[in-house]
C-alpha cells in the first residue's frame, strides 16, 4: 500500500518540475533582486545572507501546493468511482488515507530537501544548521499535507482546495517578505513571523540558524498545536468518506 | 445458499431503488440479473456487497447477515465494477499488486497469483506497462483480474462489458463461463440480454426495483408463452400437405404463401420432426424460425424493450 502510494506519487513528474525548479529560480531571482537592496530578515547580525532565508521560505512555501499530492490521490481514492472497488475489500479505508499521506508527505518532504541542495550546491546558500531545520520543515509538510486535505475533504472538491491553497500560497510568502521589503515597524515583525502556519515554519528555522531557542519555539509552538488541530480535524471528517 | 436478499427496501429521496427486492443465489450457479439502466441493478449489487445499506428487509452472504462492516464476507466477494476502477498512471502489475494488498494478500501470495491471473486475462505479456497505453478491451480485463487475486468464492460483475469493441465481449463472456464451469458463484448484472442469455444458469429480471420473473431462460420462456413462428420453403407447395400440417395438434396456424409455409407453434414447442415427415417429399430448400427469446420475454413482462433504455 505504500509502495504503491510512493511510486503513484513520484510518477507525476510534472508537478515535481513545478515544484522543485519553481521555487529554485524563485530563489535565484529574489536573491539577485535583494543583493542590490537588503530587506529586514531578522538575521541581521549574523554571518547569514538573504539567499538562506530566501532558500528556507520557498522550500516551505513550495510544500503547500505539494499538499495537493495526498488530497488528489485522496480524492481520487474516495471520491470517484474507484471508492466502490476499495470499500468493497476489507482493507480498512483509514490505513489507505493513512498511507496516501504518508506516501504525500515523503515525496514532499524529499521535494523540499531537493531544492535546499539545489540552493546550497548551486546557488551558494549557507545552512550550516541543516539537519536541524529538517524536523522544521518536516512538521510544515505534515501541517499542509493535512490542511489540504481536511479542506478538499470537507468542500468534497480538488477544485476549491486547490484553489484555497493557491490563494493561501500566494499570500504566505508575501507577508513573509518573501517577494518585497515590508515595512519595518513592530506590526510587519509580528505578521511576518506569526500570521500564517507557512510563516511559523519560517520563523522556527529562522531561530535555528540565528541561535535563537525562544524565536524557534515560538514558531515551531503554534505550528505544533496547528499540526495536532488540523489531525484531529481530519479525523472527524474523513468518517465522511469512510463509512 | 450464497446470496440471499428478502424483501429488501432502499430509497433515495422519494426514489424507490429496491421495493420489496427479493433474490436467491445458489452456490455454483451464474445468476444473471437483467433490467434496464435505473432498474436497481446497481443499488441491489452494492447492498449485496456492504456498500449500500438497506432500509428495510435482511441480505445474508455466506450465512452471514450483511451489515457492511462485516470484513469476512467482503474477503470472499469479487467485485467487477461497472466503471474502470484501475490506476491510468500505474502498470497493470502494480494495479493488480495494490488491489490484491487490499484484501491482505502477502508478497508472496501477489507473486504467485499476478501472473496467474494475467494469463487467466489474456494480459500475462503487458504487465509492466502503464494501463493508460491499454485499449478499451484491455483495461476491461485487467479491471476483471484486480478482482480475482484472492480468488474469491462469488464473483459479482456490474456490467462488466459496458462500452468495449464485440471481440472483448466475446472474451469476457467466455471467461466468465469458464470461471462458472469451475464452480465459481457468479452474480452478473446487464442489460444486455444476449449477454445474460449466454452466461447465465439462472435469470433475475428487474425493473423499478423489484424482481419481476426468475427462472432458468426454458422457463421463463415457458412462462410467457410465446409462439413460435416456423417459416419453411419447399420447391413446390401443395394444399394438401397444408392439410396434414394442420392436423398436427401443436400446431395453431398453418398458412401457404406460393411454396412457403408459414406455420404458428405456442410456447416454443419443437415439432420440427413431425413437420419435415410431412414436407419432405416436397423438397424443402429452407427453414426459418423465430422462437420466443429473452427478448420477448422481457417486453412481455415489462412493456418495455431494453435496447430503448440505452
Amino acid at each position: 500500500m505504500y509502495r504503491f502510494n510512493l511510486i503513484r506519487g513520484s510518477r507525476d513528474l510534472v508537478g515535481h518540475m513545478i515544484l522543485i525548479a519553481f521555487p529554485v529560480i524563485l530563489i535565484a531571482f529574489f536573491d539577485y533582486i535583494y543583493r542590490q537592496a537588503p530587506a529586514y530578515t531578522g538575521l541581521e547580525g549574523t554571518s547569514y545572507s538573504y539567499l538562506t532565508v530566501l532558500a528556507i521560505g520557498f522550500a516551505l512555501t513550495f510544500q503547500i501546493y505539494g499538499a495537493g499530492l495526498s488530497f488528489e490521490n485522496i480524492a481520487v481514492d474516495f471520491f470517484s468511482p474507484i471508492r466502490y472497488r476499495i470499500q468493497a475489500t476489507p482493507c480498512d479505508p483509514r490505513r489507505l488515507i493513512i498511507a496516501i499521506l504518508i506516501s504525500g508527505m515523503i515525496v514532499g518532504f524529499l521535494q523540499s530537501l531537493v531544492v535546499l541542495l539545489f540552493a546550497t550546491l548551486f546557488l551558494g546558500a549557507m545552512i550550516p544548521l541543516f539537519p536541524f531545520i529538517l524536523p522544521i520543515l518536516a512538521i510544515s509538510i505534515i501541517f499542509h499535507h493535512l490542511l489540504g486535505s481536511v479542506i478538499m475533504v470537507l468542500s468534497g472538491s480538488v477544485k476549491t482546495a486547490n484553489v484555497i491553497l493557491s490563494i493561501y500560497g500566494g499570500v504566505a510568502p508575501m507577508f513573509a517578505g518573501l517577494y518585497f521589503p515590508l515595512p519595518d515597524t513592530p506590526l510587519f515583525h509580528f505578521l511576518r513571523k506569526y500570521l500564517t502556519p507557512m510563516a511559523l515554519g519560517n520563523t522556527a528555522s529562522l531561530g535555528i540558524l540565528g541561535k535563537d531557542i525562544s524565536l524557534t519555539l515560538s514558531g515551531l509552538i503554534p505550528l505544533i498545536v496547528l499540526t495536532g488541530g488540523v489531525l484531529l480535524l481530519l479525523r472527524q471528517s474523513i468518517k465522511k468518506v469512510t463509512t | 445458499m450464497i446470496i440471499q436478499v428478502e424483501d429488501a427496501v432502499k430509497r433515495f429521496g422519494n426514489n424507490l431503488a429496491l421495493d420489496s427486492f427479493s433474490l436467491q443465489v445458489q452456490k455454483g450457479e451464474v445468476l444473471g440479473l437483467l433490467g434496464p439502466n435505473g432498474a436497481g441493478k446497481t443499488t441491489c449489487i452494492r447492498a449485496i456487497i456492504g456498500l449500500t445499506p438497506i432500509d428495510e428487509g435482511s441480505i445474508t452472504v455466506f450465512g452471514i447477515a450483511q451489515n457492511g462492516k462485516n470484513g469476512k464476507i467482503k474477503s470472499r466477494i469479487g467485485f467487477v465494477t461497472q466503471e474502470l476502477t484501475i490506476y491510468e498512471e500505474m502498470t497493470a502489475k502494480e494495479n493488480m499488486a495494490f488491489f490484491g494488498s487490499l484484501y491482505g494478500l502477502t508478497k508472496a501470495e501477489l507473486d504467485r497469483r499476478i501472473p496467474e491471473v494475467a494469463r487467466v486475462i489474456g494480459l500475462e505479456n503487458r504487465l509492466n506497462e502503464k494501463t493508460k497505453k491499454f485499449s478499451g478491451g484491455m483495461q476491461r480485463r485487467l479491471n476483471i483480474g484486480c478482482s480475482l487475486l484472492h480468488d474469491p468464492e462469488l464473483i459479482i460483475m456490474d456490467e462488466p462489458t459496458v462500452g468495449i469493441d464485440p471481440q472483448s465481449r466475446n472474451f469476457i463472456l467466455e471467461f466468465v463461463k469458464n470461471l462458472a464451469s469451475n464452480g465459481t458463484t457468479i452474480l452478473y448484472t446487464s442489460h444486455y440480454i444476449e449477454e445474460v442469455e449466454a452466461v447465465a444458469s439462472r435469470i433475475c429480471i428487474m425493473d423499478q426495483g423489484h424482481a419481476i420473473a426468475g427462472g432458468t431462460l426454458s422457463e421463463l420462456i415457458t412462462r410467457i408463452q410465446g409462439d413460435s413462428h416456423i417459416l419453411i420453403d419447399v420447391r413446390f407447395g401443395s394444399e394438401e400437405k397444408l392439410q396434414e400440417l394442420k392436423a398436427i395438434p401443436e400446431i395453431t396456424e398453418a398458412t401457404l404463401d406460393t411454396n412457403q409455409y408459414h406455420l404458428v407453434v405456442p410456447g416454443g414447442i419443437t415439432v420440427f420432426d413431425k413437420i419435415i415427415r410431412v414436407l419432405s417429399d416436397l423438397t424443402i430448400v429452407n427453414v426459418n424460425s423465430k422462437q420466443p427469446n429473452l427478448e420477448d420475454v422481457f417486453l412481455t413482462l415489462t412493456g418495455k424493450q431494453l435496447r430503448d433504455e440505452d
